[in-house]
């Protein structure tokens, strides 16, 4: 161990990652939707307030508002959360305007934020991109000291905010601006239902990964650790339950049960895949190769990809034959 | 700060709001998805419906079927739905002569209330102005223009699909879906927007934008229909994680909330996918 751990607000979280995340360095939290990644990250953002650290919390998909509606159901204070706006705002398609390129959006605590959303600046919406934001995130690190921040969500980033062909450079570069800055970062990554990782899972120095499914319990939902870089952390499935607290991780179940809850899968996915191309959403996810310690295989291209997702996952313990039976 | 259950808006579906803890949270889009036939525009129908029952104006963009069609559908059910306003962006059939500009577009479709929706069909007079594109962007200035001069409080778009499927111009797409859903939201209006089934290998950017995904299930289980639905994402709020049975008859869409489904149909699905024990 190299310096003192930073805590992430979840103690067991914290027992997986042996004490908890390296300091002034990138963390992906990833996971489908509803699995709780922005819960998780406000947690770890929370806690950093409570010991008196300044913390930010970057807005890039759902505007603060709604966030903090949201998180009001949770006894988390967040009040002395640093939020920043960087949802984009309404596009003009009227005519095109007149950009005033030095708008600047503020940064503010969450306790102050409006209960509204913020509405777009009928004369001058800002377009927001890739470089103006991580301009924006450089210009407010210089005026306050942060130890934490969160970029929720990644995959807004990669969608809305890049227009450009060089998706994957300037994805790297936000990412290597964040480790030059010298805050312990979490971004949040969206998943589709059956997960593939990508660039930013390379990039980053860990990777924590957020699980659901339906079994004959019920929604089970459940945490991994895909990637520790220097680090020991603890390689299994441990389950997982959102309370009144937030995101609360509980021992690893017993090797059998865990299978069990493998196999069970997802009963959402079995439900689409009646009607479509499909997959259990946690059928890649759930550790199936937990044994892997070190990082991820390489990136497979796109036409393996393709493959993959065609011929029913390979990496599956079972590789099963239902694929020809949905297309019946 | 916590939304309180009287702050609510209620879907229509008895069933479905019991699953959604009360009902969806006010302004915020929501995706209702899919297969064809399997219930969304008629669930979207029943959204609106029960907001003009409260008084409130609701909104229906017509873009998978005219909506004489519509209206003649849901007769067949028996419902009044009259004072539901709609704005027609059907396309219209294609003149293939010189294009309009987008702006000009805006101006050219007008809502109407379902009633006042002519029988015969507008036998598409646009063929004389030459036949409009249909594109986010152009339904986003539409809907400005309409939303500006009428305040409604629920809107219903049918389908995003189609939109993404017609519209010409490809351009940014998930940089317009952003836009648009940012629109509704910042005009306070509570949204439906109906697409087909996701793709699970793809992360479809509606999907990961809208605020929750109701999901209605339709496939055959010992040659009869079955039909459920699940709540695959519903933000800040507690909901039933559970799928739950449905039913479509002359009422509309009822669901059961408190009932599980079919140990036969679960097992039956099951034994389709092998996820089984």
């Amino acid at each position: 161990m190299i310096k003192e751990k930073v805590k992430t607000g979840v103690p067991g979280l914290d027992e997986m990652l042996d004490g908890g995340l390296i300091p002034a360095r990138t963390y992906v939290v990833s996971g489908a939707s509803g699995t709780g990644k922005t819960t998780l990250a406000l947690q770890f953002l929370a806690e950093g307030t409570k010991r008196g650290e300044r913390v930010m919390y970057v807005a890039l998909d759902e505007p603060p508002n709604e966030v903090k509606e949201n998180m009001g159901s949770y006894s988390l204070d967040i009040g002395r959360v640093q939020v920043f706006d960087a949802t984009p705002d309404i596009m003009n398609y009227d005519k095109t305007p007149v950009r005033d390129v030095s708008t600047e959006r503020k940064v503010e605590y969450f306790g102050d934020t409006s209960t509204e959303i913020r509405k777009t600046s009928e004369r001058s919406p800002v377009d927001m991109t890739i470089s103006t934001l991580q301009e924006m995130l450089k210009q407010e690190m210089k005026v306050r000291r942060y130890t934490r921040v969160v970029i929720d969500s990644f995959t807004s980033l990669k969608y809305f905010y890049i227009r450009t062909s060089e998706e994957n450079t300037s994805l790297i570069s936000f990412l290597r601006v964040l480790s030059d800055l010298g805050v312990t970062c979490l971004v949040t990554v969206q998943l589709p239902e059956i997960a593939r990782s990508d660039v930013e899972a390379h990039m980053a120095r860990g990777e924590i990964r957020l699980h659901k499914w339906i079994d004959g319990r019920g929604l089970m939902r459940g945490v991994t650790i895909e990637k520790y870089r220097g680090s020991s952390h603890d390689h299994r499935l441990r389950p997982m339950k959102i309370t009144d607290e937030g995101v609360v991780i509980k021992s690893p179940v017993p090797e059998s049960e865990e299978v069990g809850a493998q196999e069970a899968g997802s009963v959402n996915a079995a439900l689409t895949s009646s009607s479509g191309p499909s997959g259990s959403r946690d059928q890649e996810s759930l550790p199936s190769n937990k044994e892997e310690h070190g990082p991820p295989p390489l990136e497979p291209t796109q036409d393996e990809r393709a493959a993959k997702s065609s011929s029913g996952q390979s990496e599956l313990p079972k590789p099963t034959d239902a694929r020809g039976a949905e297309k019946q | 700060m916590t939304v309180d259950a009287n702050d609510r808006v209620g879907t229509g579906v008895e069933g479905i709001d019991k699953m959604l803890s009360g009902g969806l949270i006010p302004a915020r889009p929501y995706v209702v998805s899919g297969t064809s036939g399997s219930g969304k525009t008629t669930f979207a129908i029943q959204f609106l419906q029960q907001g003009v029952k409260k008084g409130e104006r609701a909104l229906l963009v017509a873009v998978d079927e005219p909506p004489q069609e519509i209206r003649e559908n849901v007769r067949a059910l028996g419902w009044d739905v009259g004072k539901i306003r709609i704005l027609d962006v059907h396309p219209t059939a294609k003149a293939y002569s010189k294009r309009v500009s987008l702006v000009e577009v805006a101006a050219q479709k007008s809502v109407s209330s379902l009633m006042d929706t002519s029988g015969a069909g507008s036998k598409s007079d646009a063929l004389k102005k030459a036949s409009p594109d249909l594109s986010l962007q152009s339904l986003q200035l539409m809907l400005k223009q309409e939303l500006q001069e009428t305040k409604y409080s629920r809107l219903a778009i049918d389908s995003l699909t189609s939109i993404k499927k017609l519209q010409e111009t490809m351009g940014d797409t998930e940089t317009s879906i952003m836009s648009l859903m940012r629109f509704l939201s910042e005009t306070g209006v509570t949204s439906l927007i109906i697409t087909d089934l996701p793709d699970p290998t793809q992360l479809e950017p509606e999907i990961f934008i809208c605020r929750g995904e109701i999901r209605l299930h339709k496939r055959m289980v010992a040659s009869k229909i079955d039909r459920c639905v699940t709540i695959e994402k519903f933000r800040g709020s507690a909901h039933d994680t559970m799928p739950r049975p449905m039913s479509i008859s002359e009422k509309g869409i009822t669901v059961e909330a408190n009932k599980k489904i079919p140990k036969a149909s679960l097992r039956e699905l099951q034994a389709f996918t092998q996820y089984v024990r």
